[in-house]
């Protein structure tokens, strides 16, 4: 199969990145594991904060809208296909999980996303434990009550939409834990729940399930039954393509931990290959179609669909759009990453 | 517990269906992963370790922390997260390595 550009991943990204360079009349393909495209946004059902260009809209109504805005344009699609590795001609191997086949791109665009990081305790493997993005999904996707009494394990917006999810299909919350006081109020506000600050859970025990936890707190020990304990470690980059395509990466904690060095363009030391979203640091949802829009511009220019002069003029508005709408700590260190560009920690990390 | 009533997204479960866990029928709704069918049936245990034999569930839900591996007809290591649920599926714990060199074996 052939391509003008190849994207990787059918999140929010990767859909908006499609969009932006499939309208300058480039041929764009997109390949993703799961079956139907929009990534995590389908069981999000809370309201995202968006780039001025968007109304307001949760997350499943984004996926929908970005899905659809592709129809009529050079888009062709591999749901339920997963990039395995690379070819030495430089193709992209991918697989159904039955064959595998490869396919040619002039530029490809890592839009992998972020995975949900653990907060390891004694016994955090037992059924039960889980992390805060699994109970979001279980409830919005599988449309089941993941258990009936929960403690909430970190604190960020995140874990707080997903907490307000939980009370309306009558999860009893049970507990709060976190490990640090946070500066301000908690983003649990006034939901009067238990909130132990300072604190860690130190054990879970159970007999083939979750049954009871220790937590360690400032004022001594307590323990608690609660039947899931749902974490929310935050999330990283998602990076097997990274590794698989030999990209050079460097280490940004603001950002999510390791991720590919890239430039002004989102050009990561391969010139070929360009990243976007979570994959370029874990930030919000605007930053995620922002930062698609913008390696989609960088693609475009070098592929000469869009003019250089106007290139960067796009480009210039999006950084800006990107200071005002990302959190200030995570586009300092997104311009730290920009600077480190040309002495990354970690290359040639591909054993051939 | 299914939810029927979603408080945002409305109805979905529409669909009834069977699917057997070592050979018992449990209620399961077209659409469900197979994991969150079963976390429905209050089964959370979906298999145990190699090393230490030590249970193991759902964890991350998205396909990546291979916790929730089980036989689903005949196929073993299944991640039945990402799976979904079919009527008359036959689903067992996941409790060993797969017998992936089989055929060459035994060919």
């Amino acid at each position: 199969m052939k391509a003008d550009v190849l994207i990787i991943g059918a999140g929010p990204a990767g859909l908006t990145a499609a969009y932006e360079v499939a309208k300058t009349g480039l041929c764009v393909l997109i390949i993703d594991e799961h079956q139907q495209a929009g990534g995590q946004l389908w069981q999000q059902s809370q309201i995202l904060a968006l780039p001025d260009i968007f109304p307001n809209m949760r997350g499943f109504e984004l996926a929908q809208f970005l899905v659809e805005r592709l129809e009529g344009l050079a888009v062709e699609w591999l749901l339920g296909h997963r990039v395995i590795g690379v070819y030495e001609d430089g193709q992209i191997g991918v697989t159904n999980d039955k064959d595998v086949f490869p396919v040619f791109a002039e530029k490809i665009i890592i839009a992998t996303g972020a995975a949900e990081n653990a907060i390891p305790f004694p016994k955090w493997t037992l059924p039960g434990v889980m992390t805060i993005g699994a109970a979001q999904s279980v409830v919005n996707r599988d449309r089941v009550k993941p258990g009936s009494s929960a403690v909430i394990y970190g604190d960020n917006s995140f874990a707080s939409d997903v907490c307000e999810l939980l009370l309306s299909v009558e999860v009893n919350i049970v507990a709060i834990v976190k490990q640090n006081k946070q500066l301000g109020n908690s983003t649990f506000g006034d939901m009067n729940i238990p909130l132990y600050e300072n604190s860690s859970i130190i054990e879970a025990r159970g007999n083939g399930k979750l049954e009871e936890i220790d937590i360690q707190t400032p004022h001594g020990m307590i323990t608690l039954k609660p039947d899931i304990v749902l974490i929310d470690g935050g999330q990283s980059p998602i990076l097997d393509i990274v590794y698989q395509l030999d990209c050079a990466l460097r280490y940004q904690a603001e950002l999510g931990g390791w991720l590919p060095v890239y430039n002004h363009q989102l050009q990561t030391s391969k010139d070929h290959v360009y990243v976007t979203g979570n994959a370029t640091g874990v930030s919000n949802h605007s930053a995620l179609i922002l930062t698609g829009m913008l390696a989609a511009a960088s693609v475009c220019e070098a592929l000469q669909s869009l003019p250089p002069e106007e290139t960067e003029v796009v480009r210039n508005s999006l950084y800006s759009k990107l200071e005002n709408e990302e959190e200030s700590d995570t586009f300092s260190a997104r311009k730290e990453h920009i600077k480190q560009f040309s002495t990354p920690q970690l290359k040639d990390q591909f054993i051939s | 517990m299914h939810i029927k009533e979603h408080p945002i997204l409305g109805e979905q479960l529409n669909k009834p269906i069977t699917i057997y866990l070592n050979e018992q029928p449990l209620e399961a709704y077209d659409n469900q992963s197979i994991a969150g069918a079963l976390m429905a049936n209050n089964v959370k245990k979906l298999g145990q370790s190699r090393k230490l034999v030590q249970a193991r569930g759902m964890f991350c839900s998205k396909g990546r922390c291979c916790s929730c591996y089980m036989t689903v007809d005949g196929e073993d290591h299944v991640k039945t997260c990402m799976r979904k649920v079919r009527d008359g599926m036959k689903i067992s714990e996941g409790l060993e390595d797969p017998e992936l060199r089989r055929d060459i074996d035994e060919g």
